[in-house]
């Protein structure tokens, strides 16, 4: 393998973690994604319960249970914020039905595994359950949104998310359609607004070698920690692969991307249902822990916009951003409660100011822009291609002007096919 | 247009037509472009060029007429199955990827005859492996031509390069897609005179590789030096064909470029 001449391309950029430190936010990225960093943060974060629990046991301060679970929700909206990157830093896809999905793994979960319609699946087939599922939700929407984009796009996934939590609220009772009844009259699926109770959790042993008993709060800890580990690395190879790269170039230049061979819609959807079954399962994991599936938070616009707020205070597209932003929006709140009353208003502060300071987020290289193009859609658009266009010479050619509004146009030409 | 000297003829055109609206941007188009051989379309502002390059690629779709490649009709295929094909572009207002780095702007060249998926990239699949191995060995043989201007910026964010390294970075990505036929939209615009002959010497040493090029080029100087045949084209109509000699002494040519009253002076 060393033999190959491409090897000398292939080779890993030898600068230390130092150098990269210096070379500004694409750098403390590559230098934070890197396996020598990542992997002691999660050894770290996985020891903090037991780090918790040994102050417990050997002083007058109470609070290894709560912190723990604080802890927990932190991880959980870490994941969801990672989840939301890929379709909206990596493929710039404006998705705000995006918490939909999550909702849609726990009441999915919820009903596999309850006495809602007495099913009781074993962990593996109700994980099968929940990705087919929030997959299938995502085709549904998918397929026919992904022919949008900008803020078309975003309208229509904000309908699907505002549907869908209706769709739960109504499902207490059959449904009624064109005066025709589906189903018995005690039908009763999602709840209304009482959710589902009593959701078994995932059937797990309460004990592990060397560690002892496990209790329940700590075991959904690690668990959700366990998730975002995963959907880190997953991440990270597919950006470092032909998948991402494809990605990060549609976002880039969907023009240019169709052109390089890339089946631009396929692409999409591959990015907003991986996404969403991401989010499927962080639901699920979540309908679990708390033995509850809610229609609220879980079906809330407030949620997506606070998972939103994570990824863009972190920097779009960056995941040490999202776990930045994460942590940054769960934990002060528990810390300041006498506060809580301010929560919002800090917020929205800290977010104008991180707005104008640095719009590409804390650690992102991609800023939210609006730009108007063709019928004022605002788009995704990184800060440099602003630049590049002024920067470029002078239009040669008339028809280059006339290219950009029909090419525009064609983008959105229903009649594209695949 | 016979081909010349017998060659396989890699790019038929026949009666492209597009219009917009009431407006006919090209008009019953034909060309022929053959194997190994440097091609010129020329024409003054607005003339359709770059409207056929479009055409070509896939971008827009022509009202009427067939654009065959190696005898394959392309016309009606999504842009990237023309890629597929054997079609890579480059773009006249160039169109890198800002965030990517260089290699990986390059990468995408490789996009569409690699083999690697999202399953694959997590499992670490042999095939999956081997793909990406390939595709990178690629970027090496894509920036042959650059090797001094690219190798030291392959890790560096496209937006960071200058405008005449962008352009190079945007014809290496496009040698990377392994094409039978490479379109190039004006590659020398907006570079300065000695950067222009050292793409014409590019130029030239990718035919040598055996590769038919297309190019639109405004610079006359250097469509003169390094095409094999030019076609010039003016309202969407061709006007004249030909060795670069006998196009620049066409009194048409020169009315298409200078008016009437140049032509017949």
């Amino acid at each position: 393998m060393s033999a190959q001449p491409a090897k000398a391309v292939v080779a890993e950029p030898t600068d230390s973690l130092r150098q990269l430190w210096h070379s500004g936010p694409a750098g403390w990225n590559r230098a934070l994604t890197r396996a020598r960093v990542l992997l002691p943060f999660f050894l770290a974060a996985l020891a903090v319960p037991l780090v918790l629990q040994y102050v417990e046991d050997n002083s007058s301060w109470i609070g290894a249970q709560y912190w723990t679970l604080i802890l927990a929700t932190c991880a959980m909206y870490a994941c969801l914020a990672v989840a939301l990157n890929l379709v909206v830093g990596y493929a710039g896809l404006l998705n705000l039905g995006f918490i939909a999905f999550f909702g849609i793994g726990s009441y999915a979960y919820a009903l596999v595994a309850s006495d809602q319609i007495h099913q009781h699946y074993p962990l593996w087939a109700a994980v099968l359950v929940v990705s087919i599922v929030t997959l299938a939700f995502a085709l549904l929407v998918g397929v026919p949104a992904l022919r949008l984009r900008g803020d078309y796009l975003a309208i229509v996934t904000l309908a699907f998310g505002l549907i869908m939590r209706d769709v739960v609220l109504e499902l207490d009772r059959p449904p009624v359609l064109a005066g025709h009844q589906f189903g018995p009259d005690g039908l009763n699926i999602t709840g209304g607004t009482n959710g589902i109770h009593q959701v078994q959790p995932f059937n797990l042993p309460t004990s592990l070698p060397l560690l002892g008993p496990v209790p329940h709060y700590r075991m959904y800890y690690w668990i959700f920690v366990g998730f975002l580990a995963l959907c880190i690395y997953l991440m990270l190879r597919w950006r470092s692969t032909r998948t991402g790269r494809a990605w990060v170039a549609i976002r880039d230049d969907e023009l240019a991307a169709r052109a390089m061979g890339v089946n631009t819609f396929k692409y999409r959807l591959l990015a907003f249902a991986t996404s969403a079954v991401m989010a499927g399962i962080v639901g699920m994991i979540n309908a679990a822990q708390i033995f509850n599936a809610f229609p609220s938070p879980n079906f809330d616009v407030q949620t997506t916009v606070m998972v939103f707020i994570m990824v863009i205070l972190g920097g779009l597209g960056s995941i040490p951003g999202a776990i930045l932003g994460a942590i940054a929006f769960t934990v002060p709140p528990f810390l300041l409660q006498q506060f809580v009353f301010y929560k919002y208003l800090v917020i929205s502060i800290v977010l104008i100011a991180v707005m104008v300071f640095r719009p590409e987020g804390l650690l992102g290289t991609v800023s939210i822009r609006p730009r108007k193009t063709m019928g004022g859609t605002v788009e995704l658009l990184t800060a440099e291609s602003t630049i590049e266009a002024s920067e470029l010479p002078a239009v040669t050619d008339t028809e280059a002007a006339d290219l950009e509004a029909v090419s525009g146009a064609i983008v959105e030409d229903p009649e594209w096919k695949l | 247009m016979e081909a010349v000297s017998g060659r396989k003829a890699v790019l038929e055109i026949r009666g492209l037509t597009r219009r917009f609206g009431g407006l006919t941007a090209v008009d019953h188009f034909d060309v022929d472009v053959n194997e190994g051989e440097i091609v010129s379309l020329v024409g003054p502002n607005g003339a359709g060029k770059t409207t056929v390059f479009n055409l070509i690629s896939g971008v827009l779709r022509p009202t009427t007429g067939s654009v065959r490649l190696l005898g394959r009709e392309l016309v009606r295929l999504p842009a990237h199955r023309i890629t597929h094909q054997g079609v890579a572009r480059t773009f006249q207002n160039i169109r890198v990827f800002p965030q990517l780095t260089v290699r990986e702007n390059i990468l995408l060249g490789t996009h569409h005859w690699t083999r690697s998926g999202m399953l694959g990239s997590v499992t670490f699949w042999p095939g999956t492996v081997r793909a990406e191995r390939a595709a990178q060995a690629e970027v090496h043989t894509a920036i042959e031509l650059f090797r001094e201007r690219l190798e030291a910026r392959l890790e560096d964010p496209a937006f960071s390069l200058s405008y005449a390294n962008r352009r190079r970075t945007e014809i290496a990505r496009a040698l990377a897609a392994r094409p039978k036929l490479l379109l190039l939209d004006e590659p020398a615009a907006g570079m300065n005179p000695y950067e222009r002959i050292e793409m014409a010497g590019l130029i030239r040493s990718m035919r040598d590789r055996g590769l038919t090029i297309f190019l639109i080029e405004h610079h006359m100087p250097l469509v003169m030096e390094i095409s094999d045949r030019v076609v010039v084209m003016d309202h969407g109509v061709k006007i004249a064909e030909g060795l670069p000699k006998e196009v620049h002494s066409n009194p048409r040519v020169v009315e298409a470029y200078l008016g009437r009253r140049a032509a017949s002076a």
